[in-house]
Order: structure tokens, then sequence, then C-alpha cells
């Protein structure tokens, strides 16, 4: 293609992000499913042939490349251990009983006779919540600011862990070759993974005053060059020996989080991160096609309602746990409901591995569902509170005597 | 007195502090130097967001509320609940055409406008001075009046 091509291509990926971005703003919603649509819009498979714009071209690879691995350092800068250990009864209580999300997506990868790993990643897709949408309506709400932003957050500091450890092991076993359980080839691969990681996890917990020194810089720009120089250094290489970047990013992430720098990198490549993670959300629509997404329908709706009901279910009782009231346990409840980036990143591996292309689309369709739920969910917070609340105190009349429920 | 304090994951940091009744305040720190202000007036409640202040805002809000706020102003700007009027003070010295005047001998107060409010002489400060005054050299007349009067008054005692 010709440079000019190329340059126009670009120029139509940024109008239509653009577009997408100010559509679902006026309307509320979180821009990811803006994004993802724009993209299956204007893609190779767009449904209008005039409108097919943006063929796969490389450098959306490698703007999409890019945004899982700032998506993930960002992440990774965030985690906070200290925020697991000094609740960490209630935060194992709820996010255990939050795992047991993963099997709703399990169940249904082999009703669709799905293989055990493209189940497994279904599994995950299903389980992980979107910190970015939710992080972004907790402070948009105001909720933030009272106690049940606690629980939520710890859960998905809980999510973010599990997920680190689950995408070291699935993208070891999607792209180690065989694609299979139990092959000699994955068993190497997950081998490696977990070797990588583990060095990468000692660079996190060790080697703070190492990063400190090489950020060490008064200039934004030196600073802002050598974050994303590590960054896709570390991410490329772990990639290259067949570890997700995802995990590798995440670790190089929690090593910067605990030098002096971290503030910094909010301020300095916040944007970059969101410019590539916009790309991400459309590469991911460009690289779905309707013609697959469609028939998925019922599917979708499905796993959308069995899996929106049981992560209402377990935030609720994770809210609990954490020894909230009833009404601010139904807020933790509709919080966790968003799936987003995550569940877009095990879609790209299962694009990566030439999984059965129905895994891939049944993601894109189901997020698509779920950031939309989630958002207006959490905007309409007070009727479900008012439902939980009636719902729950006709059960505690039906039971007889209600214990010393309340807070 | 108890300040809560909290690492928000992804946000930034959170304090508290217990103020009046049940009411507890609640202040985000973002990352980006954004800072919120909530108060919840009782445990059960939602937080009501009373300020949302940038970080430059919000630094000056603490220094009134820690009492430690002021401003060193020129006098080229300076506002005093005046008007346009501000005190000027003015040297009479030996050659001064005044000195040796009455106040109202000199009519300075009909041809520019401006009031003579206090009188320094030495160590002694004479308040509203009444028309008979004599003004001597060495005087410091402390007057009242806008910028343009101050400069006629100021030329005239020359």
């Amino acid at each position: 293609m010709a440079a000019a091509g190329l340059l126009l291509d670009a120029g139509v990926v940024l109008a239509a992000v653009a577009v997408g971005g100010a559509i679902a703003t006026r309307l509320d919603q979180s821009v990811i499913p803006a994004y993802i649509v724009g993209g299956v819009l204007l893609g190779p498979n767009g449904p209008v042939p005039s409108l097919r714009l943006v063929g796969s071209a490389e450098f959306i690879d490698l703007l999409q490349g890019l945004g899982v691995i700032l998506l993930l350092f960002f992440i990774g800068l965030h985690f906070s251990p200290s925020t697991l250990v000094e609740r960490r009864e209630a935060v194992f209580r709820a996010g255990g009983l939050d795992l047991l999300n993963g099997l709703v997506g399990l169940a249904f990868g082999f009703l669709l006779g799905f293989t055990a790993l493209e189940s497994l990643l279904l599994a995950g897709v299903v389980y992980i919540s979107s910190s970015a949408i939710i992080t972004k309506s907790l402070i948009e709400l105001g909720w933030i600011a009272d106690p049940e932003a606690e629980s939520i957050l710890g859960l998905l500091v809980f999510e973010d862990i599990v997920i680190a450890v689950y995408l070291a092991i699935v993208a070891a076993l999607a792209l180690g070759g065989t694609g299979g359980v139990g092959g000699g080839g994955a068993l190497t691969a997950v081998g490696v993974s977990l070797v990588v990681v583990a060095l990468l996890a000692l660079l996190a917990f060790r080697g703070t005053p190492v990063v400190e020194r090489v950020l060490d810089t008064r200039s934004d720009e030196q600073f802002l060059v050598r974050i994303l120089a590590v960054a896709t250094l570390v991410g490329g290489g772990a990639l290259y020996l067949g570890v997700s970047e995802a995990v590798a990013a995440f670790f190089l992430g929690a090593a910067v989080g605990g030098t002096t720098h971290a503030d910094r990198v909010e301020r300095v490549i916040t944007s970059e991160r969101d410019l590539y993670a916009a790309v991400f959300f459309f590469a991911i629509g460009l690289a779905t096609d309707l013609s697959t997404l469609l028939p998925l329908l019922v599917p979708v709706l499905a796993l959308a309602v069995v899996s929106g009901a049981g992560k209402l279910v377990t935030g609720y009782l994770g809210g609990r746990a954490y020894g909230l009231s009833e009404r601010r346990s139904a807020r933790v409840a509709v919080a966790m409901v968003a799936r987003g980036e995550f569940s877009l990143v095990i879609a790209a591996i299962a694009v990566q591995a030439n999984l059965d292309p129905r895994l891939s689309a049944l993601a894109v369709g189901y997020v698509l569902v779920m950031s939309v739920a989630g958002t207006v969910l959490m905007s309409q917070s007070a009727r479900v509170e008012d439902l939980a609340e009636r719902f729950l105190a006709g059960r505690t009349l039906a039971e007889g005597p209600a214990g010393p429920e309340t807070s | 007195m108890t300040v809560y304090e909290t690492d928000v994951p992804g946000v930034g940091k959170k304090f508290e502090l217990d103020v009046e009744d049940d009411a507890r305040a609640v202040v985000l720190l973002h990352h980006d130097g954004r800072v919120e202000v909530f108060r919840r007036s009782n445990p059960d409640a939602d937080s009501e967001k009373v300020f949302d202040l940038t970080r430059g805002e919000a630094n000056r809000l603490g220094s009134i509320l820690e009492g430690a706020y002021f401003e060193a102003v020129s006098t080229d700007e300076l506002q005093v609940p005046l008007g346009d009027a501000f005190i000027e003070w003015v040297d009479i010295d030996e050659d001064s055409q005044v000195a040796g005047q009455t106040l109202v001998e000199s009519d300075l107060r009909n041809v520019t406008g401006v009031s003579v409010i206090a009188v320094q002489r030495g160590e002694e400060t004479i308040p509203n001075p009444d028309p008979e005054f004599q003004v001597e050299a060495g005087d410091i007349l402390v007057t009242l009046g806008n910028r343009e009067q101050q400069a006629d008054f100021a030329a005239r005692c020359r």
C-alpha cells in the first residue's frame, strides 16, 4: 500500500474514533462499544460495501498492540497490594464468589461445542469486569467517595491479579503451537511463560531502584519515550518468547507503580494510552464480521442474561462480605456487570491463535451488550436498589423473622 | 480528630474527616491533579459533591482554610473598600507652597477634591485636622482621594 493510502487510512480511523466517541458521550455511554461499532462499520467486512474504508493495515496492528500493552501497564501501575492486604478476608471472600462467574462461560463454551481451551477462554471473557468502564462510572456518579467504591475497586484488583495469571497460562496454551491442553509444546510454552512471569514479578517487587534510575529524567519528553520504549521492548520480547505481552506489561506497570514516578506516568502518558486503546477497540471491530456475529445473537443474549444475573448475585454477596448495607451491596452488584477491555484482549488471543472464529465474534457481541448494559444499570441503580430492597424484604417476610441483617 | 486515608486504585487518594454531627468530609485527590470535595451528611447517605477543583484552586482554598493565605499586592493595584479612592502620604518640605498655610487658606480640598484625614507631625498624629489647622514644613499629610486627585494634590504641595 502506498504511503498516502496508509496515512489516509489512519485519518479515517482517527475520525471514526472521534465521531464514535462524541456520539457515545452525548448518549452518556461508555466509548468502548462506539469504537467497536465504528470498526465493524468501516472494516473489510462492513455491512455497507462503500463504507469499507479501512483494510487491516499494519499501522492498526501496531497501535492495537501498543493499546493492549499500555492498558495493562496502567492496570499494573495501579495495582495496589495494600488494598488486598488491608481487608484480605473480605477481598478473598468477595473475589472467590466472583470467580464463580467464569463457570457460566465455561458451561456455555461446552454447550456451543467449543474445545476445552476455547471454553476456558470464554470463561475468562465472561468473568472479567471492565476496570475502565467501572472506574469511569464510579467517578462520574460520585460513588467514588462512598463506602461501596472500596469493595468494588477491591474486587477489580482481585480480578486483575487473577487475570494476569490466567492470561499467562491461556496465552501460552493458545499461542504455544498445539492449541490444546496436554501437548508437549503447550506444556513447554506454559513453563516458559511462568518463568518469564516470575522474572517480571521479581522485577516488580525487587527491582524498584533500577526502574527508578532508568526513568529518572527531568524532561517529560525523555520520560515518555523511555516508558514507551521499555514497555514496548518488554511486551514485544515477551510475545517473541510466546508469553502474553499483556501480562508482561502488567508486571512492568507494577514495577513502575512502586517508584516515585507513578503520578508522573499518569500525567505524561495517559493521553497516549487513551489513543492506542481507542485504536485497539476499533481494531477489534475491524476484525469482526457481522455475518458471523448475527447467527450468534441468541447465544450472546442468553450469555448476557445468565452471566449478568450471576454478576448481580456475586456482587451483592461480595458487598455483604464487606459489611455493606443492602442498598450499597446492590450498588456493588450493579457496578460489576460491565465487561470491556480484558474480554477483548482475550478475544484478540483467540484470533491470534486461529481458534473457532465464533469465539471472538461471541466475545465482541457480548462486550457490546454488557458494556452498554453495565453503564445503563449503573445510571439507573436507584431503581435496582429499590427492587433489591423490596425483593429482599419480601424474602425475609416469607422466611419468617429476619436475622439482624440490616447494618 | 482522625483523618482516614485510602488508596483508590486507578483513581488517586481519598481522605475522609468527620466534621459535624454524623457528617463526613471526603476529599478525593485524582492522579491527574483534579480534586473533588464531597460531603456525606450521615453514614447511610450518598456523598454529595461540593466542589470540583483544579490543583491550583485546591492549593489556594487549602491555604485559606489553614489561615496561611495572604497575597502581596503592589500599590498600583491597591484596592481598598473606598471605591476609587485610596490613602496617600504626602511629605511637606520646606519650600512647599502650602507650608505655613492653614488648610482653609490653601483651599486644596475645593481645588483637588482630596481630603486631609490626618497629619503626622513628628511623633504626633493629628486625626481629622480642622480647617484652621496650619500646615508646617516636615508634616506628613494623610490624604484620601482617587488617583487623579491625589496626583493633582501632590503637585500643588510641592
